[in-house]
């Protein structure tokens, strides 16, 4: 039975949630197969493959075949002070006894019966304005665990969190879910990573949404590795109160076809928000992400840099809005897409844009498309070094330059090296 | 005749910044006012200006026997009061000579029109002495200039616009010591029976090149003591520290 | 400025906003139906295959929606069956001013066109409401081979040149408005200059709307044949109606191998006007399209001149000033279609916003697959006076393949506070310092404007900013 077909609730959902939230997934399944698929006429698919959203021949995931080495593999950073392991919609591993007092990492649906008044006050409360509504209201629908992540007040978790979302089987569905709150003042790191347990084809349509109290500080970042098959929905929104600063970077390493939209809302003065994406497109891969960074507060500032390069067939497509709501004054915000063409078949589309309805504001944006330039080549060639190796470094180093933008000097190596693999560059 | 301060009290938002400043400078003397950072001295400067950012709970500026205080910050200056800026703004496509026109026009009459022959003739004979080439008649204002230039065009355009009292607001700042020659060369030109300064500084250096009648000392939004020059080479060897003893004392 | 203040602009449009009482011998009524297009086509003598051309652009006009899926829902409120779609005095325009019917004559000599004919021009046309009224070009350029009449004469006198390249840039269907021009159109010009011919002075069409409730039309078509070079500049004004104007026009352009023109606007329409228009050129081999455009009035404008470089080494180039004001909503900008190696174009647009105005700026930037060596630049600033004031971007640039280079920058800033304090303390008065500042913005683009437009345009801003700060 396909992934869109109307399902039974399962014994387990049945016992594993409680009825308030079942009920919310009733609404929501209605609202999925009431709303209309998108059009290339809608704004918000403007450029986009519609024809690659086919979800009839995706399956609901079986349970996965072995926990154990799922559970083995899952290994990220060296040091970190939780984990939990996910794989085809149920919760395989947690590794939460190093955390500090009071920090609460457990899985969604242990959130909604033992905290329900946390859950609901942040549990899918953002509108989702970018496109996917009905993709989101697929995902609420189909949810049937995800990570849920509570930083009290001035609580500093030292260490980051780790979170794996695996996928296994041909055709395979998964709806990942992660929600971090950060309390007051407090301060935490989050990776999740999405990764293909058998290398088929699969969907995966996730939600993220971060939440930051005043004064709190977030680093996120998500690393995604589905197969190059893969059709995937990545929704993030991001809500950053007064003087709270947020760091969130996604990575694309895979999927064939992916549509990302993250909102990053700020609401209280001084707020901050960096939005950072660092998308190495081969093959026939397409990216398609559409971003808003929406002032609602004086004083805040955003800064979005969004790197692709594109060899191969590949398409990307960036939609991006800052948005300086009446009586957001002193906004200062950034936005930026650089292009990187690589082969002639590639594509890439931008569409940077800007809404200001208050004055005193600072807003610049930019996109860029171009090759690589042929005086650093030849600079590197006549060192002695190969043209496609020169090719490959300088990529590696128009990432790397994003990467400065990390805090975590371990969290740098670590993506730093993993940018290198992907591309096939040493990383010594 | 002179630009008279008496019990000025300004604050911005809650914090209030001068409490209570008063000083006369009449015309022909040149008046410094030292003090460390944060003591209120440019605040003065642009609450005399008529900078819009401050909120005056009493005191006056007297001008010539006339209150400038309800006046606009473009009506004092046509009274004629001129403030040399610390930080002068950018105008960005606005080029040095039509700025300078304009300045020049809206002191005219109405419907009189600004002779451009003799302007340029005024303007390029007041560059030269300055040593400011020609070419940044056609440069936007502060565009791009270095922390130099900016300092010696604020000269410039005291020298074209002739008040009758100067403000220079640490002019010095950021300056070596051969622009801070050209630009106290400049204003020794312009020092004259009929116009009156008053000098604001952090350091004794630019009163080696423009040699002050009287030196006001201020600390904490007041001004706590004055004196003859001498007292600013006291302040250079000593520090601020014994007159903020004294002004402590005083309080 | 972050205070607060509340605008209260009286602009002068004096030199637009007056109105002699005109008797018109043609008049389409009211309202649009394939009747109204047999009435135009019966005045005009046109040919079958114009009205059919008319006939069949009518029946895309009715059937295509409003683009108020991404444009502003202002345009719901354009009363179709409410517009005079023809009015004239007769279709054939006089050579001489004297000539001329009195009021009409008066009319464009309060508004400078005889003199300025006289001081700079190569040629004129004045269009009043359907038709030109006069239509003359210098005797020398005329003896050149140039051509500058208006369509209809075009079309009846040159049809070889005309039917080869009419509706061929832009297609009838291309949007509602192109495909309502297509059916009504009257007036505009028809510019052809022969090979190698460089025309020193400008030509000017001057588009005056005098009737009230009226849609003004006008088809322009300029041909420049290999190594050519022309200017072409238009002015508009109405007096202000309660009522709505509707001014929806369309230009083709052409520029064959090595040719050059450069086609300039400075639109000041009255704030009861809804100007629609399409414009696009198409630049062959070495050729150069430049839209040189300023929107100051209107009460909505959309337009985005375009330039299809269908050749190699084409280029195309937009230089666009906006200033929307109280109640106005200037949705400006550029295409710019890639469609041959080498090719490249340039986009600079600064827009002002003033009181509730609102700018916005659309592009598009397009380079297709397997080109090679193809650049563009865009920058869009964009100047914001007061807090009410509203101000948009929204570029897409689409590019395939490596070799070739796009570049998209876009800023917003706002005249600070102590900028105003400064040069206040100068002696500068606050109005003037903000029309100093805004003119010191737009300075550069105003510099590609020739002379006596540059002139007038810096009169005009000055104007529009006056009494913006309260």
């Amino acid at each position: 039975m396909s992934v869109t077909a109307t399902e039974p609730v399962s014994k387990e959902a049945e016992q594993n949630w409680p009825a308030w939230f079942r009920d919310q997934q009733t609404s929501a399944w209605a609202d999925y197969e009431g709303s209309p698929d998108p059009t290339r006429k809608d704004e918000p698919w403007r450029f986009s493959n519609i024809g690659a959203i086919g979800l009839a021949e995706f399956q609901p995931a079986e349970s996965v075949t072995s926990e154990g080495r799922l559970i083995n593999i899952s290994q990220g950073l060296a040091d970190v002070s939780a984990k939990l392991v996910f794989g085809n919609n149920a919760l395989l591993h947690q590794d939460v006894e190093r955390l500090p007092h009071g920090v609460l990492l457990k899985s969604l649906e242990a959130a909604a019966r033992e905290d329900e008044e946390l859950f609901r006050k942040f549990f899918m409360v953002q509108p989702i304005e970018l496109g996917s509504h009905k993709y989101a209201s697929l995902h609420q629908a189909r949810l049937s665990t995800g990570a849920f992540l509570y930083v009290p007040k001035n609580v500093e978790v030292a260490l980051p969190v780790e979170i794996f979302h695996w996928i296994e089987g041909e055709n395979a569905s998964i709806f990942p879910h992660t929600l971090v709150v950060c309390g007051e003042n407090s301060k935490v790191t989050v990776i999740d990573h999405f990764k293909s347990a058998d290398g088929k084809r699969a969907f995966a349509c996730g939600v993220n949404d971060l939440h930051l109290e005043q004064g709190a500080q977030l680093n996120y970042v998500a690393i995604q590795e589905w197969t190059r098959e893969s059709l995937a929905f990545h929704l993030n929104s991001t809500i950053v109160g007064r003087d709270a600063s947020s760091t969130a970077l996604n990575i694309n390493f895979g999927g064939g076809f992916v549509r990302g939209e993250s909102l990053s809302r700020l609401i209280g003065e001084g707020a901050r928000s960096v939005m950072l994406s660092l998308n190495p497109m081969d093959g026939e891969r397409q990216i398609d992400q559409r971003t808003l960074q929406d002032h609602a507060a004086p004083h805040a500032s955003s800064d979005l840099l969004y790197l692709n390069s594109l060899d191969d067939a590949s398409r990307t497509i960036f939609a991006g809005l800052i948005k300086v709501e009446p009586g957001a004054h002193k906004t200062d915000a950034y936005q930026k897409v650089r292009n990187l063409m690589l082969s002639d078949q590639a594509e890439a589309n931008s569409m940077p844009g800007l809404e200001i309805q208050a004055d005193d504001v600072r807003c610049t944006h930019g996109a860029t498309s171009g090759e690589i330039n042929e005086d650093e080549l030849f600079y590197m060639q006549a060192r002695g070094i190969r043209k496609s190796d020169g090719r490959r470094l300088i990529v590696n180093g128009f990432f790397r330059s994003l990467l400065e933008r990390l805090e975590s000097g371990s969290l740098r190596t670590y993506l730093g090296g993993m940018v290198s693999k992907k591309l096939g560059v040493s990383s010594a | 005749m002179s630009l008279s301060i008496q019990n000025l009290r300004a604050s911005i938002g809650a914090c209030e910044i001068l409490k209570g400043v008063s000083l006369e400078v009449p015309k022909g003397e040149v008046h410094a006012i030292m003090g460390k950072n944060g003591s209120g001295k440019s605040t003065l400067a642009k609450v005399m200006a008529g900078h819009p950012s401050y909120e005056l709970s009493s005191g006056d500026v007297i001008l010539d026997g006339q209150s400038i205080l309800d006046l606009e910050p473009d009506e004092r200056a046509r009274a004629g009061l001129f403030l040399a800026f610390q930080y002068p703004m950018e105008v960005p496509g606005v080029t040095i000579a039509n700025f300078l026109r304009a300045a020049l026009q809206a002191r005219l009459p109405e419907g009189e029109e600004l002779d451009a022959v003799a302007y340029y003739r005024q303007l390029y004979a007041k560059m030269d002495a300055l040593k400011i080439p020609r070419e940044f008649t056609s440069r936007s204002v502060n565009e791009g200039f270095s922390g130099g230039e900016k300092k010696r065009c604020e000269i410039l355009q005291l020298a074209l616009l002739e008040p009758a009292y100067a403000v220079l607001d640490e002019t010095d700042s950021g300056l070596d010591i051969d622009a801070l020659k050209v630009v106290a060369e400049g204003v020794n030109a312009l020092r004259s029976p009929e116009r009156g300064f008053l000098v604001i500084t952090h350091y004794q250096r630019l009163l080696n090149h423009i040699v002050p009648d009287v030196v006001h000392v201020m600390v904490d939004g007041r001004i706590v003591r004055s004196g003859q020059k001498d007292l600013a080479l006291k302040l250079e060897a000593e520090g601020y520290d014994w007159v903020e003893k004294e002004a402590a004392l005083a309080a | 400025m972050s205070t607060d203040t509340e605008q209260d602009i009286s602009i002068d449009r004096s030199i637009g906003d007056f109105r002699y009482d005109v008797d018109y011998a043609f008049d389409a009524g009211t309202g649009l139906s394939e009747r109204t297009i047999d009435y135009i086509s019966d005045v005009k003598g046109d040919p079958d295959w114009i009205r059919a051309f008319r006939k069949d652009a009518y029946r895309r006009f009715v059937e295509k929606p409003m683009p108020t899926h991404w444009a502003s829902h202002d345009l719901d409120n354009i009363v179709f069956e409410n517009i005079r779609y023809y009015l004239s005095q007769g279709t054939a325009p006089k050579r001489s001013w004297d000539e001329v019917p009195e009021n009409v004559k008066r009319t464009f000599e309060r508004l400078g066109i005889p003199e300025q004919e006289r001081k700079f021009l190569a040629g004129v046309e004045a269009q009043f409401d359907s038709e030109a009224a006069y239509s003359n070009i210098k005797k020398a350029v005329g003896e050149q081979g140039v051509i500058f009449v208006g369509s209809t004469e075009g079309l009846h006198k040159h049809p070889e040149i005309f039917r080869r390249w009419f509706g061929k840039v832009i297609p009838t269907g291309d949007n509602k408005f192109s495909a309502l021009n297509s059916a009504v159109f009257s007036g505009g010009s028809f510019i052809y200059v022969p090979p190698g011919v460089k025309v020193k002075h400008p030509l000017q069409a001057y588009f005056r709307i005098n009737a009230e409730s009226f849609g003004q039309f006008e088809r322009t078509l300029i041909i420049a044949d290999e190594g050519s070079e022309v200017m072409y500049m238009e002015g508009c004004t109405a007096p202000k109606f309660e009522t709505t104007t509707l001014h929806s026009a369309v230009v083709e352009l052409v520029a064959l191998p090595g040719a050059k023109i450069q086609y300039v606007t400075v639109q000041n329409w009255s704030p009861n006007v809804f100007n629609l228009v399409t414009k696009r050129g198409l630049a062959h081999e070495e050729a150069e399209i430049k839209w040189i455009d300023c929107n100051i009035g209107s009460r909505l404008t959309m337009k985005y001149p375009s330039v299809v470089m269908k050749g190699r080494k084409a280029r195309g180039e937009v230089i666009s000033i906006a200033l929307a004001n109280d109640g106005q909503h200037q949705d400006t900008g550029a295409k710019m279609i890639h469609a041959a190696n080498e090719t490249t174009s340039n986009i600079v647009s600064k827009s002002i916003s003033v009181g509730t105005g609102r700018a916005t700026y659309r592009g598009l930037v397009h380079v297709p697959r397997h080109l090679k060596g193809c650049k563009n630049n865009t920058e869009c600033d964009a100047l914001l006076i007061s807090s009410h004031s509203r101000t948009d971007t929204y570029p897409a640039i689409s590019v395939r393949g490596q070799g070739n280079a796009c570049q998209h920058e876009a800023s917003v800033s706002q005249i600070s506070e102590d900028q105003i304090f400064y040069m206040q303390q100068r002696g500068i008065s606050e109005g003037a310092a903000m029309s100093l500042a805004v003119n010191g913005f737009v300075n550069d683009l105003v510099q590609q404007f020739p002379m006596e437009y540059s002139v007038e345009l810096k009169r005009l801003i000055d104007l529009e900013m006056e009494g913006s700060v309260g």
